[in-house]
């Protein structure tokens, strides 16, 4: 049976109604406190003393914008100073719903504070001091999340070459895989960041795009020379100098961005729709350049929320949470590899590992003079079936064939649970055995 | 009718055996169908009356469902069900240290042309020959072998490449290089690596193919570029 709750009874009373007359501020405090969920506090430690600046009574009019404050009075009673400060004050993450539901919705340990998570939310562009901030936060999700990833791609797949590598990881740790993950945490964002905003929404600027440093790498001295001349970049190079996803560090994205705008802007004088000058890609969710900034900061918020989790629980619940919320996501890695020659390759890999050289040999065929032909090719080496494709013409089928043997070749796993150097940090775990290293790539690209 | 369904498989097995005691004649060898039981050819779809029409499109069941009768499960591999995944690595792909390997030992000897049951006798070259013929006609079973030449001869000498350049150099016109490719055994490409025409020869060749191309019409022209581009989607693996 359930509970009666005589206290909830005249709850819808004080509901704030929109045509109801204007309370004066000291009769509406202390309803506000009394119907305060009580769950927003997850633990006692963190039930602190009210603020000083919810006492004073002349502190409402916080945002002069114009709008009728007597008659849709603010959800949240602000002082006149939060204005002043670039981000929400660390207090008021406690008196967030959305924050409080944010950190319930992941099934985040205790142990993490509401003014942790708040700190996720904000980014660089809103808030620039690295102490409020969640740059530091990201660097270290950045930092676990990639390690993860590429550790145990290395002892699941292998013999994937470094450039498929890469993509794999960036497939999995990139910005637009970590964006979708944020967008399903069910963030939203503040319309811009301020001290007034809920502590609980994404706050960030796409007017003043700000780098914050959240991975390792080097600036190339050639940097400059790589777009312009199309320089190529070797793999071991890439290995050495830049990201982890083998791409140039970005030089300062703050001055790149800045330049097209002011070009438009040059540009849309003579014109009278605004929003058309903006970029030829301008929709009503933004131009491209926004669109990938926004990707960004909902990237970072994700690896600072994994930052976050190392820094109050610990490597093993970090390890869990990446392994519950990024490595669970599906990812088909034999979309990712595309070739030049594959017969060619293929013929350099039999001769690499003694291998008989591989015979391309016709299995079956139909309509052969019609309009639509398939032919089954199978790739021999010696006895054994290395690989089959189905093509239209016998030479796509041959192809294909050399495509699928040297993708089984590279897509090679020594079982589903492999075990990762990472689950040795472990407490009592079992001897470690000798991961698979494979001797190297075919071809160097 | 379920004793036509019953009566089928019976009939077909009485036609196998009956192919099995008499030599096969190539055309009942090619079809996997009793004689009497193939579908009429094409363009007598229907005879004169339902009854045979029935009766004629009334075709057993593929060969491969038509099994020696087992007691136990067995797999019926017809049609293929799908193009074989690529996760599932070949067995000759699998590295010296997989388990996999040492728990298919068998495979292991299928799949060797050289290795044989009987360890014991001793190696002969004779044998050896014979070995080799062998494999080259277990092989050649597998299916014809379609695509470019297979293996490299490395016949050329030092001098066959300097001979080659001269005549290259002196009359790029008489000596093409599909002429020189025939002429020395090898392929065209080794000529391109040995060979480097004069300046004047390269751009009255590239003149010549431009000429023909500027004569093609719009349909040769987009026919070409998709040519190229459905290789590009198939490098890609997007077809």
């Amino acid at each position: 049976m359930k509970r009666l709750r005589p206290e909830r009874w005249t709850g819808q009373l004080l509901a704030a109604r929109p045509g109801a007359p204007p309370a004066s501020a000291g009769a509406l405090r202390p309803r506000c406190v009394a119907s305060r969920p009580r769950q927003l506090c997850l633990s006692a430690r963190r039930q602190q003393q009210q603020p000083a600046w919810e006492n004073d009574n002349d502190s409402f009019d916080v945002l002069q914008d114009g709008t009728d404050h007597a008659r849709y009075p603010p959800l949240e009673r602000l002082p006149a100073s939060v204005a002043g400060y670039p981000s929400p004050l660390p207090e008021r993450a406690l008196k967030s719903a959305k924050l409080a539901a944010l950190h319930a919705r992941l099934s985040l340990p205790a142990k993490i504070p509401l003014q942790t998570m708040a700190r996720t939310l904000v980014d660089a562009s809103a808030d620039e001091n690295p102490q409020f901030n969640n740059a530091n936060l990201a660097f270290v999700g950045h930092s676990l999340i990639t390690y993860h990833v590429a550790e145990w791609l290395m002892c699941r797949y292998p013999r994937l070459p470094m450039n498929i590598l890469y993509s794999a990881v960036y497939a999995y740790a990139g910005d637009e895989a970590l964006h979708q993950v944020a967008r399903s945490w069910g963030v939203e964002s503040a319309a811009a960041p301020g001290g007034e905003v809920d502590p609980g929404l994404l706050q960030f600027s796409l007017d003043k795009p700000v780098t914050s440093i959240i991975k390792f790498g080097y600036k190339r001295v050639e940097a400059a020379y790589l777009e312009k001349f199309k320089w190529r970049r070797g793999i071991s190079s890439r290995v050495v100098f830049d990201d982890d996803f083998g791409g140039v560090v970005d030089k300062t994205p703050g001055v790149e961005h800045e330049e097209p705008e002011e070009h438009e802007e040059r540009e849309d004088d003579g014109m009278d729709d605004a929003e058309e000058g903006l970029s030829p890609s301008y929709t009503s969710y933004g131009t491209d350049e926004t669109r990938k900034l926004a990707e960004k900061v909902h990237a970072n918020f994700a690896r600072a929320t994994v930052g976050a989790v190392y820094a109050h629980c610990g490597r093993e619940t970090a390890k869990a949470f990446i392994n519950a919320h990024i490595m669970s996501r599906t990812l088909d890695l034999s979309k990712l590899f595309a070739f030049k020659q594959p017969t060619r390759e293929l013929a350099l890999l039999c001769a690499r590992e003694d291998f008989d050289h591989p015979v391309a040999r016709l299995l079956s065929e139909t309509g052969r003079m019609s309009r639509t032909p398939v032919f089954v090719v199978g790739i021999y080496s010696g006895m054994d079936k290395l690989g089959e494709g189905a093509g239209p013409s016998l030479d796509m089928a041959r192809f294909k064939a050399a495509m699928n043997a040297l993708k089984a070749w590279y897509l090679y796993s020594p079982g589903d649970n492999v075990r990762v150097p990472s689950d040795m940090l472990a407490q009592d775990a079992k001897p470690w055995e000798p991961a698979h290293i494979d001797m190297g790539e075919i071809i160097s690209r | 009718m379920e004793a036509r369904l019953l009566r089928r498989p019976a009939l077909t097995c009485c036609h196998r055996l009956l192919l099995a005691s008499r030599p096969i004649t190539p055309a009942a060898a090619s079809s996997p169908l009793p004689v009497t039981l193939q579908q009429p050819s094409a363009g007598a779809r229907h005879k004169s009356t339902t009854r045979r029409t029935k009766r004629a499109l009334n075709i057993s069941p593929h060969t491969s469902f038509l099994g020696p009768p087992t007691t136990t499960d067995r797999i019926i591999f017809n049609p293929p069900a799908s193009t074989a995944s690529v996760f599932h690595t070949p067995f000759k792909f699998l590295p010296k240290t997989d388990p996999r390997r040492r728990a298919n030992l068998m495979e292991l000897f299928a799949s060797s042309t050289t290795i044989k049951f009987n360890p014991t006798v001793t190696p002969d070259p004779a044998d050896a020959d014979a070995d080799a013929a062998d494999a080259t006609a277990a092989q050649d079973a597998l299916g014809p072998k379609i695509g470019g030449r297979v293996g490299k001869k490395h016949h050329m000498t030092k001098e066959d490449v300097l001979e080659m350049r001269r005549l290259r150099e002196e009359d790029p016109m008489t000596n093409s290089v599909n002429r020189l490719a025939a002429q020395y055994g090898c392929s065209h490409l080794f000529v391109l690596m040995c060979c480097k025409a004069p300046r004047e020869h390269k751009e009255k060749h590239i003149a010549a193919g431009e000429l023909v191309k500027s004569r093609w019409g719009p349909r040769r022209r987009t026919a070409r570029e998709d040519r190229k581009r459905r290789l590009e989607m198939l490098f890609n693996g997007q077809l």
